[in-house]
C-alpha cells in the first residue's frame, strides 16, 4: 500500500481525494488529509449562502467513501522533510508519504494599513470568517458595513449583507472601476448604477487610507485617500489573496515569481513525489485562483497517481469566466476580455435605458470566432455565449444576445 | 442679383435656371476665374487635383438650355454697396445695377487666432502666414516646413495633403485629437494614428503662444520652425456689405427659413448667413431660396436634416452621419478593430434607425449606412455583417448548444456528458448533479440544467 499525504482540505483537495478514490480500483493508495480548519471540506464558492442562513451542514461537500481515508482536521503542516519523505506537523508529529500533494490554497490579503487589525475588521475566506461576519452584521448597532474590494467576492458579500442582514454596505475599490479584471469601464459603470439603485454604495478609484477606531478600540469607520470618511460597524476585506506557499522554504522547492509552488503542466514540482494543485500552484508560473482550474488539476494529478495519465477533458477556452447574478443586475465575463492587442476586434451593444443592457464581444482578427465576452443584463445569453467561446459565431451576434 | 461667386452663389444661379426663373440673373464674382469647389482646395496642395479640376460647371452653358434670359456672370467685380431704397447694387466698377431680389452669398473669411506676432503693426499678416480659402491661398504655401494651426476638417485635410507632397508638417490643435468636435474618442484615435502614420507631427492639446518670422512658440514653450504657417482656425461670415446696408447681422446675416433678411427683397445664403454652417447647409439653403423665388414647391423630406460629413484624406475613410457624437440613442453599437484602423459607433433609435454614426476604415459600411440614414430605413438585424459588408448570416431559430459546450463551469461538465448521464437514467436535475457533479459548485448553472432536462425530454419524446 502507498501512502498519499494531502496538505490542505479545501475544494481541490476534496476533489483530488474523490478522484483518486474513484479511480483507484486496486485500493493502492492509503490517503491522509491534513486540514487546518475545524471543518471538513465545504463549498467555499457558495459561502455567501451562509450569510442568508444556509446551514453549515448544507455547505459541506459530499462525504468521501472512507475506504482508506483519514482526514485530520485542525492539523497544520509545518515543514516537509524531502529526504525522509515525511511531513512535520505543527505539533512535531512526523507523517510519512510516498506521494505528497500540496493543496494549501490561498490566504486572504489584509492590507497593511493603519487599523486593518482592529476589532470589527474581517477577512473573507473560510467558513469561520463568514460565521464571524454574520454574527457581527447581526449585532451591528448601525447596520453599516464597508467592503474593501469591488471584485466578484466583494459585490456578492455586499449584496448578501444588504439583502439578508439588513446592512447598508459601502464598497471601496481602489481601481478605477468595479471588477477590473473582468469588466470594461462601460459595463462597470452600468453595474455601478444598478447596484446603487439597490442601495449598495460605491467608491471606486479611491484606495483606503485607514480603518478608524472608536473609544472602545473597535473599528467605527474608514478613511479613503481623498479624506472621505465612511462610518462602519464592520469592515470586510475581500481584495485579493496570496498563495500559501510557505512550505516551499522548508523543502527547498521553487516558487513562482508572483508566489505559488512552481509546477509543470502535470502539476508536479521538481521533486517527482510532490505535487501542487489549486490556488497554491503556479503552472509554469501562472496561478489561476478559480475553482474550475483547481478541479482540473485535481483530476490531472489523480490520473497520474492511479496510473492513467490521460489528461482530463480540457477546460473551456471561456475560462476564466465569472458570473455575478444579482436580480436585475446580471454580469458575466468569459474568456479574457483584456487580452486585446493581437488584432482582435471588439463589438459592443449598449442599451442605456430603461433596463440597461450591455454586451461586448471580442472576436478574432477575421471577425469569425468569439474569443471573449462581457455581458450585463443579458442573463439568457450567458450559457450560449460561454459555449461559443473559441468557436465560430453560428448566427447573427445580435440574435445570440436576445 | 447674386453677390458672391463661391459655390453657394453659383448654386443659387444654377438652381434658379433649373426651376425656370423667368427674369435675368446677374452674378458678381470678385474672383477673376471661374467658380470652384472650395472644399476640394486641400487636394491642390499635393497635386492630386489641378486647379481646373475644381471648377464648377460654367453657368453660361445653362443659357443654351432654354429660352430664359439666363445668367450673366461678371468676374472680378464685387459689390461696394447696396441701396435698398432704390434696390440698386453699387459695384467696385462704379456701376449701379438694379435688382428685384438681391441674394447675398458673400461667404466667409478665414479667422486667424489672436496670437502675438502674427501680424505687422499695420495689421497685415507677416510673410508666410496664410489662411486656406482660395486658390490664391494654396499658391502661397511654400517651403519645406509647414505648421498647420487648427485640426478641423480643413486643417486635417491640408496637413495630410502637404505631408503626401513630401513637406514636413506639424498640426497644432487645442483638442485631445483632431476633429474632436465631430468625433468620439474611438474615431479620434484612429484618425490620430493615421496622421501619425503619414508622418504628420501632432501637437495636440496645444495652442500657439507667439509667432516670430520662421518660428512659432506653443503654449508649452516648444518651438517649431516654419516656412509657411497655415491657419485653418475657422472662418467668420463676411457681413460688411450687409451691415453697411443696414441689414440685421449678428455673427452672420440673420435670415429666416427661406433665407430672407429683415428686408424681404434681400436674401442671404451660405457662410455669410446665420444660421450658416458647412457647405452642406449652403447647398440646401441655395436650393430653398431658388425654389422660394421661382415658386417651386418645397423639396421632399425637409422635415429632418440628415447631415453627412466625410473627411477627404486619401487612404482613410472617415464619415460622420448626423450630429453630435452619437451618445444619445436607444442602442449604441460600437465596432473596434484598431489593427486595421476600423472603428464605428452607431446610435440607433428603438426602431433600429440610425440617428448618428461615426465610421473609420469601413468604406462599404459607410456607403450603406449613408443610404440607410438618408432614407431613414431601419438597419438590418446583423449589425456586424453590415459593418463588415458581409452577407447577413441566416437568422432562423437559435442553434442548440453543441455537445462540447461546458454547462457547469466549476466542474467542467459538458452538455455531452449530461446527455450521456440522462441516457443512463439520470432523469432529474438532482440525479444529473449526482452523476456528473453539475450545479454542485457555484450553482449558477442550475437554471441551464432545467432547460437542458426539458430539451433532453423533448428529444426523447
Amino acid at each position: 500500500m502507498n501512502r498519499l499525504l494531502v496538505i490542505g482540505y479545501g475544494m481541490t483537495a476534496h476533489r483530488l481525494v474523490e478522484e483518486v478514490r474513484s479511480r483507484d480500483r486496486g485500493n493502492r493508495w492509503r490517503i491522509t488529509v491534513l486540514g487546518e480548519e475545524r471543518h471538513e471540506a465545504y463549498n467555499r464558492i457558495a459561502l455567501t449562502d451562509r450569510l442568508r442562513g444556509v446551514r453549515e451542514a448544507d455547505l459541506k461537500l459530499r462525504g468521501q467513501d472512507d475506504r482508506g481515508i483519514q482526514v485530520r482536521t485542525r492539523t497544520r503542516a509545518a515543514a516537509i522533510d524531502r529526504r525522509a519523505h515525511e511531513v512535520v506537523t505543527a505539533e512535531g508529529e512526523r507523517l510519512p508519504y510516498d506521494a505528497l500533494v500540496l493543496a494549501t490554497g490561498a490566504a486572504p490579503a489584509r492590507p497593511p494599513l493603519p487599523g486593518a487589525e482592529l476589532r470589527g475588521c474581517y477577512v473573507y475566506r473560510t467558513l469561520d470568517d463568514v460565521n464571524a461576519i454574520r454574527r457581527a452584521a447581526e449585532t451591528a448597532p448601525g447596520k453599516r458595513a464597508v467592503i474593501v474590494g469591488g471584485g466578484l467576492l466583494g459585490l456578492e458579500t455586499a449584496e448578501a449583507l444588504r439583502r439578508h442582514l439588513g446592512v447598508r454596505p459601502h464598497v471601496v475599490e481602489a481601481a478605477r472601476h468595479l471588477m477590473p479584471a473582468q469588466l470594461d469601464p462601460a459595463a462597470a459603470e452600468l453595474l455601478a448604477t444598478g447596484l446603487g439603485r439597490r442601495g449598495i454604495h460605491l467608491h471606486a478609484g479611491l484606495p483606503l487610507r485607514s480603518v478608524d477606531a472608536g473609544p472602545d478600540g473597535a473599528a467605527t469607520g474608514v478613511t479613503l485617500a481623498d479624506e472621505t470618511r465612511l462610518r462602519a460597524d464592520l469592515v470586510v476585506f475581500t481584495a485579493g489573496t496570496r498563495p500559501r506557499d510557505d512550505l516551499a522554504a522548508t523543502a527547498d522547492l521553487p516558487r513562482a515569481d508572483r508566489g505559488g509552488y512552481l509546477v509543470d503542466e502535470d502539476c508536479r514540482t521538481p521533486d517527482p513525489a510532490i505535487w501542487a494543485i489549486g490556488d497554491c500552484a503556479a503552472i509554469h508560473g501562472r496561478r489561476t485562483g478559480t475553482v474550475a482550474p483547481g478541479h482540473h488539476m485535481a483530476a490531472t494529478v489523480a490520473g497520474h497517481l492511479t496510473g492513467n495519465p490521460t489528461p482530463p477533458p480540457p477546460l473551456s477556452p471561456a475560462e476564466p469566466s465569472t458570473v455575478l447574478k444579482l436580480p436585475g443586475v446580471e454580469v458575466a465575463s468569459m474568456g479574457d476580455p483584456h487580452a486585446a492587442g493581437d488584432g482582435t476586434i471588439e463589438l459592443t451593444y449598449a442599451h442605456p435605458a430603461p433596463a440597461p443592457r450591455y454586451a461586448k464581444l471580442i472576436l478574432d482578427p477575421e471577425a469569425n470566432t468569439l474569443r471573449a465576452a462581457i455581458l450585463l443584463g443579458h442573463p439568457t445569453a450567458y450559457p450560449r455565449l460561454h459555449a461559443l467561446i473559441g468557436r465560430e459565431l453560428p448566427s447573427p451576434a445580435e440574435q445570440l444576445l436576445t | 442679383m447674386i453677390v458672391g461667386g463661391g459655390p453657394v452663389g453659383h448654386r443659387v444661379a444654377e438652381r434658379l435656371c433649373h426651376h425656370g426663373h423667368e427674369g435675368p440673373v446677374t452674378l458678381l464674382d470678385a474672383e477673376p476665374g471661374p467658380a470652384y469647389h472650395r472644399v476640394l482646395l486641400p487636394a491642390l496642395l499635393d497635386g492630386s487635383l489641378t486647379p481646373a479640376d475644381l471648377n464648377l460647371p460654367d453657368l453660361n452653358d445653362l443659357n443654351d438650355l432654354n429660352d430664359l434670359p439666363g445668367v450673366t456672370v461678371r468676374h472680378g467685380v464685387s459689390a461696394a454697396g447696396v441701396d435698398r431704397r432704390r434696390q440698386e447694387v453699387r459695384t467696385t466698377e462704379h456701376d449701379r445695377l438694379p435688382y428685384d431680389t438681391l441674394v447675398l452669398a458673400t461667404g466667409a473669411r478665414p479667422h486667424l487666432p489672436p496670437v502675438p506676432g502674427l501680424r505687422h503693426a499695420s495689421g497685415w499678416l507677416i510673410d508666410g502666414v496664410t489662411g486656406l480659402r482660395s486658390r490664391t491661398d494654396c499658391a502661397r504655401v511654400r517651403g519645406e516646413e509647414i505648421v498647420v494651426l487648427g485640426g478641423g476638417p480643413l486643417g486635417v485635410e491640408a496637413a495630410a495633403a502637404l505631408r503626401r507632397a513630401g513637406r514636413r508638417v506639424t498640426l497644432v490643435h487645442p483638442g485631445p485629437y483632431p476633429l474632436d468636435d465631430r468625433l468620439d474618442a474611438g474615431a479620434g484615435e484612429v484618425l490620430t494614428r493615421h496622421l501619425a502614420g503619414l508622418g504628420v507631427g501632432l501637437e495636440l492639446g496645444r495652442i500657439a503662444a507667439e509667432v516670430r518670422p520662421g518660428k512659432i512658440a506653443l503654449d508649452d514653450e516648444w518651438l517649431l520652425p516654419w516656412d509657411t504657417l497655415l491657419c485653418c482656425t475657422g472662418v467668420r461670415p463676411r457681413t460688411r456689405l450687409a451691415e453697411a446696408a443696414g441689414l440685421a447681422v449678428r455673427t452672420g446675416v440673420l435670415v429666416d427659413a427661406e433665407g430672407r433678411t429683415n428686408d424681404p427683397a434681400v436674401r442671404a445664403v451660405g457662410d455669410c448667413a446665420e444660421p450658416g454652417g458647412s457647405l452642406y447647409d449652403g447647398w440646401e439653403q441655395a436650393e430653398t431660396v431658388a425654389r422660394s423665388l421661382t415658386g417651386a414647391s418645397a423639396p421632399h423630406g425637409t422635415a429632418a436634416r440628415r447631415p453627412v460629413f466625410r473627411l477627404r484624406v486619401p487612404g482613410l475613410t472617415l464619415g460622420v452621419l448626423g450630429e453630435g457624437k452619437g451618445d444619445a440613442g436607444d442602442e449604441i453599437v460600437t465596432y473596434r478593430d484598431p489593427a486595421r484602423g476600423r472603428y464605428a459607433r452607431l446610435s440607433l433609435d428603438a426602431t433600429g434607425r440610425l440617428r448618428a454614426g461615426v465610421l473609420t476604415g469601413l468604406p462599404q459600411a459607410l456607403a450603406t449606412l449613408t443610404q440607410l440614414y438618408a432614407t431613414d430605413t431601419p438597419l438590418p438585424e446583423s449589425r456586424l455583417a453590415l459593418l463588415l459588408g458581409r452577407p447577413a448570416p441566416r437568422g432562423g431559430p437559435l442553434p442548440e448548444l453543441p455537445p462540447e459546450a461546458v454547462v457547469c463551469r466549476c466542474n467542467n461538465v459538458t452538455k455531452g456528458a449530461l446527455a450521456a448521464a440522462w441516457e443512463e437514467g439520470a432523469r432529474t436535475r438532482e440525479a444529473l448533479a449526482e452523476a456528473t457533479r453539475a450545479t454542485t459548485g457555484c450553482g449558477s448553472c442550475a437554471d441551464d440544467l432545467k432547460v437542458l432536462c426539458r430539451e433532453f425530454a423533448e428529444v426523447e419524446a
